[in-house]
């Protein structure tokens, strides 16, 4: 493989998720997280040379709304900068690609948006194409239910299947201070919940909050010094798959299949199972059933520990989640989960998600150690 | 491919409606309840010491916290300005008129604002001026609460008191 530049996340702070600010505008909840994280860099706004930030002008609610976000992120004197419309996740890629070009050694990686401001069914319908699919009215969580109800029908898993998955998530968010949901909840409990769009049921869907996220990336040679443990990319991918639900079959999450082969072989490793922990960006419990699938993942064995954070089904910032699992990434092998450490984890894989089910996915490998020499 | 339908599709409607509940934040929303009691409120910048208004939370310039909220004058200078031939949007107004950039006493950056009572003719940059308020009783706590500026009849202010505040 050609030899590509050593980059590592160096920083990263996240507000707690909540269901709702009351007093902060989503440009004032990113300002501390901004400051935070480059504080706990030891740098200031001047050591940074490029600025990417996902959001959704629509979540904000006004055309170019991300321009507002730039007040607050350090960019005066005028800084080169992307925006994109995706998870914020998506934006640390093109970060890491600008970094391969080797015009800049340092960036921030911003994701913010008050979700609970606009009415998200409406907002998130704009994603499908506006004459057959928009036009019908159809909402995301009725498109993953008919994802759901076709993958369960082809791999025989029931409704005990999705409570299990989204205890298991409920257990582990309980554990980390920054998740909206933080009590433990039986399958039993789960599966007694209201049907919201039948396969799923209200307990199995991510619950939808709102924060902001900061995250702090360095090339080799800057790295070092900014972080005591700098967690470094091994490898990633991304895929987009087609808009057209019906054309693609939705029970299987091929861009997520792929991305992930590729991620792998580029860090150097074989299966997902060489990871020590993988954190998931899936909005209900059927997805992230569909995503270990994919990606090669079993729950029931031991390693990797899937969603150590309790994943989005215990709080799901929209353009933020799937930035919050390569921070999540960061934290567990820099030293910095808490309570929710995985013992000795050495390499581990952030997934991330954008559009209807699972259109769009980036796969993160993640690990102690430079890849590349 | 095909020939076209004869009746010819002339468009397909797409109707959009998107509600939006905006968190005000609360400097937006002292500012705005400042306006009410005829009050105009800033905020300082922890490092520089410039004052914004609207209060902003940190500094966009040097990026550090601005969280001393500081009230200011309802009179200041017009900075720069145009005249103005085309309606506003939403509100009845005499044209052709001035809409100018106004320094307020004690402000480091300045608002838009409409003047009246002042011929096109008369308007300059350093023009002192004035907020004419809306009648107790009748303000809400918007921006609405200024119904506009106009001329104090003070000599102008010299150049290099606003030159640096547009």
């Amino acid at each position: 493989m050609t030899q590509l530049r050593n980059v590592a996340i160096v920083g990263f702070a996240q507000a707690p998720i909540v269901a709702r600010d009351e007093h902060r505008t989503a440009q004032e909840m990113l300002y501390p997280q901004v400051r935070r994280a480059l504080e706990e860099c030891g740098v200031s706004r001047d050591d940074i040379d490029y600025q990417v930030a996902g959001s959704s002008d629509y979540i904000d609610g006004r055309p170019f709304g991300f321009v507002m976000a730039l007040d607050v992120m350090g960019s005066w004197p005028p800084r080169q900068d992307l925006h994109v419309e995706m998870d914020a996740a998506f934006a640390a890629y093109y970060a890491w690609l600008r970094m391969q070009a080797g015009d800049c050694d340092t960036a921030i990686v911003c994701g913010y948006g008050k979700s609970s401001e606009g009415d998200l069914d409406r907002v998130l319908n704009l994603q499908l194409d506006p004459f057959y699919l928009g036009a019908i009215g159809l909402d995301p969580t009725s498109t993953a239910a008919l994802q759901a109800s076709v993958f369960m029908e082809r791999e025989k898993k029931s409704d005990v299947d999705l409570a299990e998955v989204t205890a298991r998530n409920r257990a582990a968010g309980a554990r980390n201070p920054d998740a909206l949901l933080r009590e433990a909840t039986s399958p039993d409990d789960l599966a007694a919940t209201e049907w919201v769009a039948a396969p799923l049921r209200a307990g199995y869907l991510a619950p939808k909050g709102e924060t902001a996220v900061c995250l702090v990336l360095a090339a080799e040679g800057k790295a070092e010094s900014m972080c005591d443990h700098p967690v470094w990319i091994q490898g990633l991918d991304q895929r987009i798959e087609m808009q057209n639900l019906g054309a693609r079959d939705l029970a299987v999450g091929g861009g997520t299949e792929l991305a992930t082969r590729k991620a792998l072989a580029m860090s150097g490793l074989a299966t997902a199972a060489d990871c020590d922990l993988v954190e998931l960006s899936a909005a209900n419990a059927a997805e992230e059933m569909i995503l270990c699938g994919a990606m090669g993942l079993d729950p029931e064995k031991p390693q990797p520990v899937i969603n150590p954070s309790g994943g989005a089904l215990c709080g799901h910032p929209l353009m933020m989640t799937g930035l919050i699992r390569l921070g999540e990434v960061f934290r567990q092998l820099s030293g910095r989960a808490g309570e929710r450490a995985v013992p000795d984890a050495e390499r581990a894989m952030a997934h991330a998600t954008s559009g209807h089910c699972l259109q769009q996915n980036l796969v993160i490998v993640c690990g102690k150690d430079r890849r590349w020499t | 491919m095909s020939q076209p339908p004869d009746e010819p599709v002339k468009y397909i409607e797409s109707k959009i409606h998107l509600p939006y509940d905006y968190v005000a934040g609360d400097y937006r929303a002292l500012y705005m309840r400042a306006l009410a009691d005829k009050k105009i409120l800033g905020s300082r910048c922890s490092v520089t010491g410039k004052v914004f208004v609207p209060p902003l939370m940190s500094s966009p310039e040097s990026f550090a916290p601005a969280d001393e909220l500081v009230e200011l004058s309802d009179r200041g200078i017009v900075t720069t300005f145009c005249v103005v031939n085309i309606p506003v949007i939403g509100r009845e107004v005499e044209l052709p008129y001035v809409a100018a950039s106004v320094a307020l006493d004690g402000a480091d950056i300045s608002i838009f604002a409409m003047v009246q009572e002042c011929k096109a003719e008369d308007a300059r940059m350093g023009m002192r001026v004035e907020a004419v308020w809306k009648p107790d009783g009748e303000r809400t706590g918007d921006h609405t609460d200024i119904s506009y500026f106009r001329p104090t009849g003070e000599p102008d202010a010299p150049r290099e008191s606003y030159i640096n505040r547009l």
